[in-house]
């Protein structure tokens, strides 16, 4: 990059990486930096809001966008390993909000980058943290809203290809829906699962050994799925793959 | 018809266990989209398109008073009979009215949502009269006696054995192959023949009302629509007034979509535009023609932060790209209307708390808008049904509670890593042996269907925490 | 009451109405432009009108004259019927022909149940869907459209439009003349449909063949580059 200050990112870390996989976050960490950017992580925050935006409950999100975006307003980027949280302090802060807050929602969204969209277009990542011998062959699973609300297709694929050579086997409708859907999943479990099964059979049928993906919302699905039917195929967030860490325990698998 | 949309989930369980059905849902979901986007591609300019239509039918129902005086004005012009109608009753009415007051005995219809809505062929039937529908996929499920699965395949649902053993049953014409689709096209074709030769009344929909110049547009690949519309001495064209467009060329500009997303094509074998009347010296045609306009909320709608909905050209692509519908099926949704666009059109013509569950059918994937060729904002729109519903406390109690709860934590950071952390070190002690649960309390839904991964040791803020903490 | 609800109806939609003059609603509209037409797959119109015809599944023919078009709608009629009647409408340019040049026995007029084979004049073919467009009246009876086993049509290539918008330039003059015809039909394709199990199958209701005769100078080249071109979908897979 010709600017000579690197660029300094505040990472969103996401609720479900901050609970459940905080391993992603480290991971986007070491790829940022990676990258030559000063990171930082806001300890203030805690979920984007997502779960009662969706299930139509608007007036308890308010505090919650207003909340992120204080504490986010003043960073240079700010970077999710998430296409749902980024969409959603992107596209969906500006629709929820009015007046001053929805200016500050906008002008949030325009700083606001999900991390391989970051890393590839912006950054413009060439090199990864660590190189691993044994990439195992994989099939990416395009999450609904990275692809749809931020057009990530091709951007976790050129870095999985260019950094790490891995070999990515498509598999048939990857730009379907899982099923997760946020709470639709627990709400109506039938369809949902029909939705992961067919999901799981697609991605079994590409003869790859791992699935991936940028959401960890699609991947506890699909893995969770995978435990339940006794499916031999590894569940991993991107971000893991990019930075080298697959020495953790898959998503679902135990020690 | 009768709205049984409250019975959503039980009906989507019934769906899902039967595998023949899945199984053939599961081909329609695969190839309908590919044919869809093939067409785009050639194309080329969908997104150009899509706003220009955008554009067009905003523009029409922002001034609705205007197109609609001048659409009347034209039509009547044209020798047409304009009625309205603001129930489904009162269209069914006036129908059997205009049915009577010409001692009609027979009808022939064409594929019509809206008299679907309104049940307009009891009606009919009740006031003694013989109504037959006559696009193929209608036939087969009157024949049946069911209801549409898809707004513009009426019958996807069925299998050909399925259609053969029918065909077999009602038509009672004796042992015969009926083998292969072509023999039960033949088949109908020639009881259908009779059907449009014999009626006294041809009832058809519109895909487009021409504010300009009074025609009534009409798409079909079959030509079932305009043999009802040419050979019966009364034609009755059964619409709303959300289908006006200002010009012809507003009306071709949306075809270029509607069968291009529909089945593909440029366009379909017949797109014809119909003025009104037998001209003096015309050899055929009708010798009188009504136009009922049913409003059934829709005005309601337009002045509603729904208006959007209105713009819905009723091509079914949302229906062909929802991985929910492809799940359930068409029939799960319970009334006429199913997929993205039947889960909002049905709370707003109907009952937003008997259709519970629509809004709720959807996994705001977002494929529904992507294609959308009005560009109607269909994810948005389910959310606010759904905000709607919530703010009606029409959302399950523990539902409420929980996201009440959630809510209330994430704009209280300490309290909220307090808490998580505790459950997290919990979840993980119990669960990094197996790596996963198979039960958890307050997660059954989740668990019903799969196992819920185990956390990693320590919640991400408490381990940054405790680096930046012994770094410094 | 169906004028109550007329008025009831026209309230609630003049009160959700924006309430513009028609002046300002005509402008308005005006600026909007035109809707992108689809590209066409040649640069010939003529070629492009035949490649789509052949998309549609329809089938064509060159008449060099009007002669040899007779002669050519005979061999149709003989092949599939082994029959030289037909049915046309009382269109001037169908009277006109030679029939006994092609031994062809016309009977002008409306189509009867069980007369398998019409002739229509088609008044314009649109290239950019392939479409040959009839206004119905008292020489073009609609159902000549509708009703035979096969419907012929003849076209003149000087007929011949780019796009739908250019057939409502068309049509248009008609229109604001007050002479309105009843039913404007634009055909691309045979009567078919996929509703059983989506398999596409023709000869739904009405014609299983659309055969067009092409007058006016098209010729063979043109007709073998629109196959090449349709030929060439096929092997790509598109429609």
């Amino acid at each position: 990059m010709s600017d000579p200050s690197p660029p300094s990112v505040s990472l969103f870390v996401t609720c479900l990486a901050d609970l459940i996989r905080p391993s992603v976050a480290f991971a986007s960490i070491r790829l940022l930096e990676q990258a030559g950017c000063i990171v930082d992580v806001p300890v203030q925050q805690t979920c984007c809001g997502q779960p009662g935006y969706n299930s139509g409950d608007y007036e308890s999100t308010v505090p919650i966008a207003k909340k992120t975006i204080a504490l986010f307003e003043h960073a240079q980027f700010v970077v999710a390993p998430s296409g749902s949280c980024a969409g959603m302090l992107t596209e969906h802060y500006p629709k929820l909000l009015e007046g001053e807050w929805q200016e500050r929602a906008i002008a949030l969204a325009e700083k606001t980058y999900e991390l391989t969209s970051f890393l590839a277009d912006v950054v413009k990542l060439d090199k990864a943290p660590a190189i691993l011998t044994q990439m195992p062959t994989v099939t990416y699973h395009d999450s609904c809203a990275g692809l749809r609300e931020l057009g990530i297709k091709e951007q976790p694929r050129k870095l999985l290809r260019e950094l790490c050579e891995v070999d990515i086997k498509e598999m048939q409708q990857a730009d379907v829906c899982c099923g997760f859907g946020g709470t639709f999943c627990a709400k109506m479990p039938d369809i949902s699962g029909k939705m992961v099964d067919d999901k799981l059979r697609d991605a079994v049928a590409t003869g790859a050994g791992m699935i991936t993906g940028g959401d960890l919302g699609c991947l506890l699905n699909i893995a969770g799925r995978a435990r339940r039917e006794g499916i031999d195929i590894e569940v991993r967030h991107v971000a893991e793959l990019l930075s080298g860490d697959l020495y953790s325990p898959a998503i679902g698998e135990g020690e | 018809m009768e709205l049984q949309s409250q019975h959503f989930r039980e009906k989507a369980a019934d769906a899902l266990a039967d595998s023949a059905a899945v199984a053939q849902r599961d081909k329609i979901a695969q190839f309908t989209p590919i044919i869809r986007d093939a067409a785009m591609q050639e194309f080329g300019s969908f997104e150009a398109l899509r706003k220009h239509i955008k554009r067009i039918r905003q523009h029409s129902l922002d001034n609705l008073d205007y197109y609609l005086a001048r659409f009347e004005l034209e039509a009547t012009n044209n020798g047409n009979q304009v009625h309205y109608a603001d129930t489904p009753d009162e269209m069914n009415s006036i129908v059997l009215d205009i049915c009577q007051q010409h001692g009609a005995h027979r009808v022939a219809k064409g594929k019509s949502m809206v008299t679907e809505e309104t049940a307009l062929n009891d009606y009919l039937q009740r006031g003694g009269l013989e109504v037959v529908e006559t696009d193929l996929g209608e036939y087969i499920i009157q024949q049946a006696g069911e209801t549409p699965s898809h707004i513009v395949a009426p019958a996807l649902h069925k299998s050909k054995q399925e259609i053969r053993e029918l065909f077999l049953e009602k038509h009672a014409l004796g042992e015969r192959a009926l083998e292969t689709t072509e023999d039960l096209v033949d088949e109908a074709r020639s009881v259908l023949r009779e059907t449009f030769l014999k009626a006294d009344v041809g009832i058809i929909g519109s895909n487009a009302l021409i504010a300009e110049n009074g025609y009534s547009m009409l798409v079909t690949n079959e030509g079932n629509g305009d043999l009802c519309a040419n050979l019966p001495s009364v034609l009755i064209i059964c619409t709303t007034l959300d289908r006006i467009l200002p010009r012809g060329e507003d009306a071709t500009a949306m075809q270029r979509l509607l069968a291009r997303s529909t089945t593909g094509q440029a366009q379909t074998s017949y797109t014809s535009f119909y003025s009104g009347p037998r001209r003096e010296g015309e050899l055929d045609g009708p010798l009188e023609t009504h136009i009922v306009l049913l409003d059934n909320q829709r005005t309601d709608i337009l002045a509603s932060d729904y208006k959007e909905m209105l713009q819905c050209i009723r091509c079914g692509t949302c229906l062909n790209h929802c991985p929910v519908f492809a799940a359930t099926g068409g029939h799960s949704y319970g009334w006429v209307y199913s997929g993205p666009m039947g889960s909002i059109l049905t709370p707003l013509l109907t009952s937003l708390e008997t259709s519970e569950a629509l809004p709720n059918a959807c996994t705001s994937c977002g494929r529904c808008g992507e294609v959308c060729p009005a560009d109607i904002p269909l994810p948005d729109l389910l959310r606010d049904l759904r905000h709607e519903q919530y703010q009606q406390k029409m959302t399950a109690p523990r539902w409420r509670v929980g996201l009440k709860l959630h809510a209330w934590l994430a704009v209280r950071p300490s309290l909220y890593q307090f808490l998580t952390a505790m459950l997290t070190t919990v979840l993980h002690r119990l669960g990094r042996k197996k790596g996963s649960f198979s039960q958890l309390p307050f997660a059954a839904g989740w668990t019903s269907v799969r196992d819920f991964p185990a956390p990693q040791s320590g919640t991400f803020m408490q381990q940054y925490k405790a680096r930046t903490k012994a770094d410094e | 009451m169906s004028s109550e609800s007329r008025s009831r109806i026209m309230a609630k939609v003049r009160g959700a109405s924006r309430g513009q003059g028609a002046a300002a609603i005509e402008s308005e509209l005006a600026g909007m432009g035109v809707a992108p037409t689809a590209p066409l797959p040649h640069e010939d119109t003529c070629i492009a009108f035949m490649a789509n015809v052949l998309r549609n599944h329809g089938t064509l023919d060159i008449a060099g004259n009007r002669s040899e078009a007779v002669k050519l709608i005979g061999q149709y009629i003989y092949q599939h019927f082994r029959s030289h009647r037909l049915v046309a409408g009382n269109d001037p340019h169908l009277a006109a022909m030679p029939w006994r040049d092609g031994g062809v026995l016309p009977r002008f007029g409306e189509v009867e149940p069980g007369e398998p084979v019409a002739l229509s004049y088609a008044q314009w073919g649109v290239a950019e869907t392939g479409a040959t467009v009839f206004l119905t009246g008292k020489s073009n009876p609609s159902r000549n459209n509708l009703l035979p086993e096969r419907h012929l049509v003849l076209l003149d290539v000087n007929n011949l439009l780019p796009d739908l918008e250019s057939l409502w330039r068309q049509i248009e003059p008609t229109i604001e003349a007050g002479s309105r015809p009843r039913g404007i039909q634009c055909i691309a394709g045979p009567s078919s449909t996929a509703d059983i199990e989506a398999q596409l199958v023709h000869g739904a209701h009405g014609p299983r063949g659309w055969h067009i005769i092409l007058t006016g100078g098209a010729t063979h080249e043109q007709l073998q580059t629109a196959r090449a071109i349709v030929a060439c979908d096929d092997t790509l897979g598109g429609s």
